[in-house]
C-alpha cells in the first residue's frame, strides 16, 4: 500500500466519522433553515426577495461552514490524542504526515459536500420560487470553500499546540482578525503612534479573509474576473500549504509517550 | 409524585392561552412595538458583520420596512423617530440596495399620517444614494422630483434632472420635462407627469400605491378648481354665491361629482367662493409649497 493509498484511507475513515457528527447535522439542518427562511423574509422585504434569498444563502454557507471547519477541525487530530487512538494508528505502517494531511483531506471533502448540498439547497430555493439558477452565485461559492479549507489548516495547526478548548478560540481569533484585515491594514489612521513594520508584519501574517468574499458582487449580478478568482486560489492553496507545513511539523516532534 | 405533577401541568396549560387572551383585550391583538436602536451608526454595525455586511443590510432593511408599517398603521404618536437612522445604517451596509433610497425617501418625506414628512432628510437620502451610485439615473431622477415635488425648488429640480439626461440609458423625456420646469417653474402638469412616471417605474406595493393616491390628489384638485370656476359663474349670474354646491347641480352649472375622488364631499367656504379637499378626507394634504400641487 503506497503512502498515497495510506493517505487516502485515512481521508476517507476521516470523511465517514465526520458526516456521523452530530454538530454536522445540526449545523446543515440550520443553514437549509436559514435559506428557506429567506422564503418568509424575501416577501416582507418589498420586492427584494430574490436578493434576500441569495444573501441569506450564501451566508449561510459562508457562517455554518466556518463553524463546521472550526470545530470539527479542532477535533480531528485531538480527540484521537485525547481517546488514545492515535497510538495503535502510529504503529501500523502510517506516517504522521500521512495521518496529519489523510485528516486535513477528509474534512476538506466533508465540507466539499456540505457546501455542496447547501448550494442544491439555494438553487433548489430560487427555483421553486420561479427564479433562475444564477451560476454566477457560483462565483461566491468557490472562494467561500478555499476560506473553508483554510480554516481547516488553522483548525489542525492550533490543534497539534495546545488543548481543543483552546485551539477553537484561537482558530477563531484568527478568522476574526482575518475577516477585520482592513481594519488592521488602516491601523494607522486611528493609532497613528504604531510603528509601520508592526502594521506590515501584522498585515502579513494575518490571512486575508476578505479575499475570498465576493458574495456582495454576485448577488448584485457583476461579474467575479476569473483572473482575481485563480489569484485567490494561489493566495489559498499558499497560505494552506504553509499553515498545513507548519501543522505538520509541530504534529512531527510531538512526543506522544 | 408523578401523578399530581401532571395534573398540575395539564391544568396550567390552557392558562396560557387565557392569559394571552387576557393581555390582547386589554392591550389590543396588533401594538406597535417599541422600538429600540442600539447601535446608530453604519459603520458600528458594519464592523460587528465582517463578511456579512449585505445580510446585515437586509436584516436593517426589513426592520426599516416593519418599522415604518408598524408606527403607520398601529403607533399613536407616528413621529418615525428611527426611520432615518435605519435608512442610514441600511445604506452604509449597502451602498447598493437602491431601493432603500427610493423607499426611505418617500417613507420619510411624505406628510404624516402617511410618512415623516421630513423631506430634506429624503432628500439627504437621495442626495447620499447619487453619491454612493453615481451610475443610476433612476435615482437622480427621483432627487429631482423630490426638490420640485417637496421642496417646490423647480431650478434645482431642472438642474438635477439635466444631469439625469446625461447618465447612459437615460429616459428620453429627462430633458424635456427639465425644460419645462426651467420655462414655467413648475405647475401641477409637471406634478402629474412625475408622479405618472414613479406610478409607471414603481414596482407593485407601497410606492406604487404612493404614487396613485397623489394623481388622485392633483385630479381631485383640479375637480375642485373646475367647481370653483362654476362658483364664480354662478355669482356672475346671480350677483351672489350659491350658499351650498348643490345649488351649482340646480344651475345647471355644474353636472360632474362634487366629491373628490375618494368619494368624500369637497370642503366649499362660501365666504370665498372657493372649493377644496376636505379635511375630513383621506387625500387632503396642506397646500404645495410652490405652484406644483
Amino acid at each position: 500500500m503506497g503512502g498515497l493509498s495510506r493517505l487516502v484511507a485515512v481521508a476517507a475513515n476521516t470523511f465517514r466519522e465526520t458526516v456521523r457528527e452530530r454538530v454536522l447535522y445540526n449545523l446543515v439542518f440550520f443553514a437549509i433553515l436559514m435559506t428557506l427562511s429567506g422564503l418568509l423574509l424575501g416577501q416582507l422585504s418589498i420586492r427584494q426577495d430574490e436578493k434576500v434569498l441569495k444573501d441569506i444563502g450564501l451566508a449561510a454557507m459562508d457562517f455554518f461552514g466556518t463553524l463546521i471547519a472550526i470545530f470539527i477541525g479542532v477535533g480531528l487530530v485531538s480527540k484521537e490524542i485525547e481517546r488514545r487512538s492515535l497510538y495503535p494508528l502510529l504503529a501500523k505502517p502510517l506516517s504522521r504526515g500521512e495521518f496529519f494531511l489523510g485528516k486535513f483531506a477528509g474534512l476538506v471533502f466533508t465540507l466539499l459536500v456540505n457546501i455542496a448540498v447547501m448550494t442544491l439547497g439555494l438553487y433548489a430555493t430560487l427555483l421553486a420560487t420561479g427564479r433562475g439558477a444564477d451560476p454566477g452565485l457560483l462565483a461566491a461559492i468557490y472562494p467561500i470553500f478555499l476560506g473553508l479549507v483554510l480554516v481547516v489548516a488553522f483548525a489542525m495547526l492550533f490543534s497539534t499546540l495546545t488543548s481543543s478548548a483552546l485551539a477553537s478560540v484561537l482558530t477563531v481569533g484568527v478568522v476574526l482578525a482575518g475577516r477585520f484585515s482592513d481594519v488592521v491594514r488602516n491601523m494607522r489612521e486611528v493609532l497613528p503612534a504604531v510603528p509601520t513594520w508592526v502594521v506590515d508584519g501584522l498585515s502579513a501574517v494575518i490571512p486575508n479573509f476578505r479575499n475570498f468574499d465576493f458574495k456582495d458582487r454576485v448577488t448584485y449580478g457583476d461579474p467575479v474576473p476569473g483572473d482575481v478568482l485563480l489569484w485567490v486560489t494561489v493566495y489559498a492553496a499558499v497560505y494552506v500549504t504553509i499553515v498545513l507545513g507548519l501543522g505538520l511539523a509541530s504534529f512531527r516532534s510531538r512526543d506522544f509517550q | 409524585m408523578t401523578r399530581p405533577l401532571a395534573v398540575l401541568l395539564l391544568l396550567l396549560v390552557p392558562v396560557v392561552p387565557w392569559s394571552q387572551s387576557k393581555i390582547d383585550e386589554r392591550a389590543g391583538i396588533f401594538r406597535a412595538q417599541e422600538e429600540v436602536l442600539y447601535l446608530w451608526s453604519g459603520e458600528q454595525v458594519r464592523n460587528l458583520f465582517p463578511g456579512f455586511e449585505d445580510l446585515a443590510a437586509d436584516v436593517y432593511w426589513l426592520r426599516t420596512v416593519q418599522y415604518f408599517g408598524g408606527q403607520r398603521v398601529y403607533s399613536r404618536k407616528k413621529d418615525f423617530a428611527l426611520l432615518r437612522p435605519l435608512v442610514e445604517i441600511t445604506t452604509t451596509l449597502d451602498p447598493r440596495l437602491e431601493i432603500a433610497y427610493r423607499y426611505g425617501a418617500v417613507f420619510l418625506s411624505e406628510l404624516p399620517p402617511t410618512g415623516a414628512g421630513r423631506p430634506h432628510e429624503g432628500i439627504e437620502i437621495l442626495e447620499k444614494g447619487t453619491r454612493a451610485m453615481p451610475e443610476s439615473w433612476r435615482l437622480r431622477q427621483y432627487l429631482g422630483f423630490f426638490y420640485f415635488l417637496y421642496l417646490g425648488d423647480a431650478r434645482r429640480a431642472a438642474a438635477v434632472l439635466e444631469e439625469a439626461a446625461e447618465l447612459p440609458g437615460a429616459a428620453f423625456w429627462l430633458r424635456t420635462l427639465a425644460a419645462d420646469l426651467l420655462a414655467r417653474g413648475g405647475d401641477r402638469a409637471a406634478s402629474r407627469q412625475m408622479w405618472q412616471r414613479m406610478f409607471d417605474q414603481s414596482e407593485e406595493g407601497i410606492l406604487r400605491e404612493n404614487a396613485r393616491v397623489q394623481l388622485a390628489i392633483l385630479d381631485s384638485r383640479d375637480r375642485a378648481d373646475q367647481i370653483t370656476e362654476a362658483v364664480q359663474k354662478f355669482e356672475r349670474r346671480h350677483g351672489r354665491r350659491p350658499h351650498r354646491l348643490e345649488e351649482l347641480r340646480r344651475s345647471g352649472l355644474w353636472r360632474g361629482p362634487l366629491e373628490d375622488l375618494n368619494g368624500v364631499p369637497f370642503h366649499y367656504d362660501a365666504s370665498r367662493g372657493r372649493v377644496s379637499i376636505s379635511r375630513e378626507s383621506p387625500l387632503w394634504r396642506p397646500e404645495p409649497p410652490a405652484a406644483g400641487g
